[in-house]
């Protein structure tokens, strides 16, 4: 027997009416039970993709099939799945029982079982008390427990969640984000999420879709598009805080950059060989945590990486580790993708040069003003072409 | 001194006394034509706003000829059916509006708009004319049709301000859960917007009830004519007999349903006109 997709979108496009093209041949292949996240900066289309896997937009082209059915030309109702909205879309004018129950009454469940799947779900989601209030007297964290319970209780074939957790307050959204990870995992329900919060597309998902500009970018297990980001948008829109990118020049088989001329390791060479480039100008990206402060290195760790002597900018001490920031007197990295991912965070106000983020352990006796010899980790950096934005050392 | 918005002693009587002045200055008319419904023909230009003989002879006079009645049961299913109809019309076309974008919104908006301004007189004597034609002159739908006409873009001006204010995402919610087109706006949207349903109504039904211009023009015996065009044919018994008396009478009984529905649902009215201004 064939597995067959939970959820299947094959050169899934949608082109709105004034011409603007918000989703562009995406392909993807959600298996059964898989808690996959669609990410990316507003305007990249993970809503358009969700609306349309639910049935509430249009698919211009492209064929979506859920459950090995196509169901391009299904409404909304006759397609299965439920939906989570970021307002939470609770029926203002019906208790929290009436909005659970409001599916199966549509269903024509008999008035029994609606009760018992009700009592069920809130028993779930610690409902039980607020059975009999309106979605006006309950707080922010409860409407949105209401809007799942809504969700689960006429068991789906998947659920879609549109940035579910974006209006509780920050204490209450990790709260929930263990909440909804351990529910996933209990129910087993194929779930797809939208977010533009990188955290909870790396700590929630078995699998994470990055979106820029309507094109799916990478595809894949959080880890992997961590450590093997595939071009500078994904490396610089995953990981907090995000990696730094410094403009770096090939000359006599060593890299020109502002931290010094570092050598190359054999992998860098390799990629470099074997990868088309257009020059030799390329773009080094290095993760603050592979940097640290040089006296807390082992000796015997020291070839790995190179030693460059610096003057701190700001420390941030985070208790269990130390964030330096320098400020580098170069011009800062330059490439399409990073300018987008500037505008998203709005850093393309900052001016001046190039500024370096780095974590050290919280033994660092780093202190603002006062020169810092810091160890580079070159074994996990990254090299990128400026012009395609891609990953070369992937 | 006292900052702005601060109520002060002062301010508040101030305030107090101009509120005194502007509701003495509405109600005395009101006061007045009660009063003059309760006097004897004898005393009915006395001056005085207490009468100083009570009766209800006038009150008895307008039911006993049966002309009035007959107005009154015009005027009542005239607004009615005209109300209904509006409502309905102006239900759907405000849902259009306020959640469709369709080539032509603006036009059509504003060409409502347009309607709603338009000098009712200008159009009395082509509607004169073209129901004469068509044989609806002094009819029921001889009214209740430009009844609807004028004040459907009130309606659909109204309840689109009503259904913008509910946000969409519970009628995909709905749509998610299962529910057709149909059960969306029934159980989720028609419920939601059924206070500025009420106000419209309301609304629509006092412009109606109101209606003189083409009561009068449009109507020519008692078949369709309404409680304030019959009010403006009262005659005294004999040519020498003074119908103020009865006029007033009249007066009062037609505005009784009217105080009756603003006082029933004045928050409702306020915050129906205001809609959309502040919120929407």
């Amino acid at each position: 027997m064939s597995v067959v997709a939970a959820i299947l979108l094959d050169q899934v496009s949608k082109k709105f009416p004034d011409g603007t093209l918000a989703v562009a041949d995406v392909n993807l292949e959600i298996s059964d039970g898989e808690f996959v996240i669609l990410v990316g900066p507003s305007g990249c289309g993970k809503s358009t993709t969700l609306n349309m896997i639910a049935g509430l937009e249009d698919v211009s082209s492209g064929d979506i099939f859920i459950d090995g059915e196509r169901v391009n030309d299904r409404p909304p109702k006759d397609r299965d799945i439920a939906m989570v909205f970021q307002s939470y879309a609770l029926y203002p004018n019906m208790t929290v029982r009436g909005n659970i129950s409001f599916p199966l009454r549509l269903a024509k469940m008999d008035k029994r079982e609606i009760e018992r799947r009700v009592r069920e779900v809130a028993h779930i989601l610690e409902l039980e008390p607020l059975l009999d209030r309106k979605p006006a007297n309950l707080s922010g964290g409860q409407r949105q427990r209401v809007a799942m319970g809504r969700a689960i209780v006429r068991s789906p074939k998947a659920f879609l969640m549109d940035e579910p957790l974006s209006n509780l307050d920050a204490k209450l959204r990790v709260q929930m984000r263990t909440q909804l990870s351990r529910l996933q995992k209990r129910l087993g329900t194929t779930t797809v999420y939208v977010t533009h919060d990188q955290t909870e597309a790396m700590t929630l998902g078995d699998r994470v879709v990055v979106m820029r500009a309507g094109r799916v970018q990478q595809v894949g297990p959080p880890q992997e598009l961590y450590d093997h980001p595939i071009n500078l948008f994904v490396a610089g829109f995953i990981g907090s805080p995000a990696m730094n990118f410094l403009p770096a020049r090939l000359t006599n088989g060593k890299l020109h950059t502002a931290l010094g001329d570092l050598p190359m390791d054999d992998r860098m060479r390799g990629a470099l060989t074997s990868a088309e480039r257009t020059s030799d100008d390329l773009i080094l990206g290095i993760r603050p945590e592979h940097f640290e402060d040089a006296s807390l290195v082992d000796e015997h760790v020291y070839d790995t990486g190179v030693i460059f002597e610096a003057e701190p900018d700001v420390v941030e001490s985070m208790g269990s580790d130390k964030y330096v920031y320098f400020a580098l007197d170069v011009e800062r990295a330059q490439a399409r993708e990073l300018e987008e991912l500037a505008a998203e965070t709005g850093t393309e106000l900052t001016t001046g040069g190039l500024q370096l983020v780095t974590r050290f352990s919280a033994e660092s006796a780093a202190s603002e003003g006062r020169t810092v010899r810091v160890w580079v980790n070159i074994d996990k950096a990254h090299l990128f072409d400026p012009d395609t934005g891609r990953n070369l050392t992937r | 001194m006292a900052a702005y918005g601060e109520v002060t002693t002062a301010r508040k009587w101030r305030w107090g006394l101009i509120d005194l002045v502007v509701v003495v200055v509405v109600l005395i008319p009101v006061l007045w034509i009660v009063s003059l419904s309760l006097k004897t023909p004898e005393t009915l230009t006395d001056g005085s706003l207490i009468p100083r003989e009570w009766t209800l002879d006038n009150y008895r006079s307008i039911f006993s000829t049966g002309l009035f009645t007959r107005a009154l049961i015009n005027s009542i299913g005239i607004a009615l059916i005209a109300t209904a109809v509006a409502v309905l019309l102006g239900m759907m076309a405000a849902y259009a509006v306020a959640r469709l974008d369709f080539p032509g919104k603006r036009l059509l908006v504003g060409v409502s708009l347009l309607i709603a301004m338009f000098p009712q007189i200008s159009l009395v004597t082509p509607l004169f004319e073209i129901e004469r034609v068509l044989r609806l002159f002094d009819t029921w739908p001889g009214l209740i049709l430009p009844y609807i006409t004028f004040s459907l873009p009130l309606a659909i001006y109204t309840l689109s301000a009503f259904f913008r204010q509910i946000p969409w995402d519970l009628e995909k919610a709905a749509k998610m859960d299962g529910a057709t087109q149909a059960q969306a706006f029934r159980m989720v949207v028609a419920p939601l917007a059924a206070p500025g349903l009420v106000t419209t109504a309301i609304l629509v039904f006092i412009f109606c009830w109101n209606d003189f211009l083409f009561a009068v023009s449009l109507t020519s015996t008692e078949a369709s004519r309404t409680a304030p065009v019959a009010l403006s044919f009262f005659t005294g018994e004999s040519q020498f007999e003074d119908p103020t008396g009865t006029i007033s009478a009249a007066a009062v009984v037609i505005t009784i349903p009217i105080i009756t529905f603003v006082l029933l649902f004045q928050r409702r009215i306020v915050s129906g006109l205001t809609a959309g201004s502040v919120k929407g």
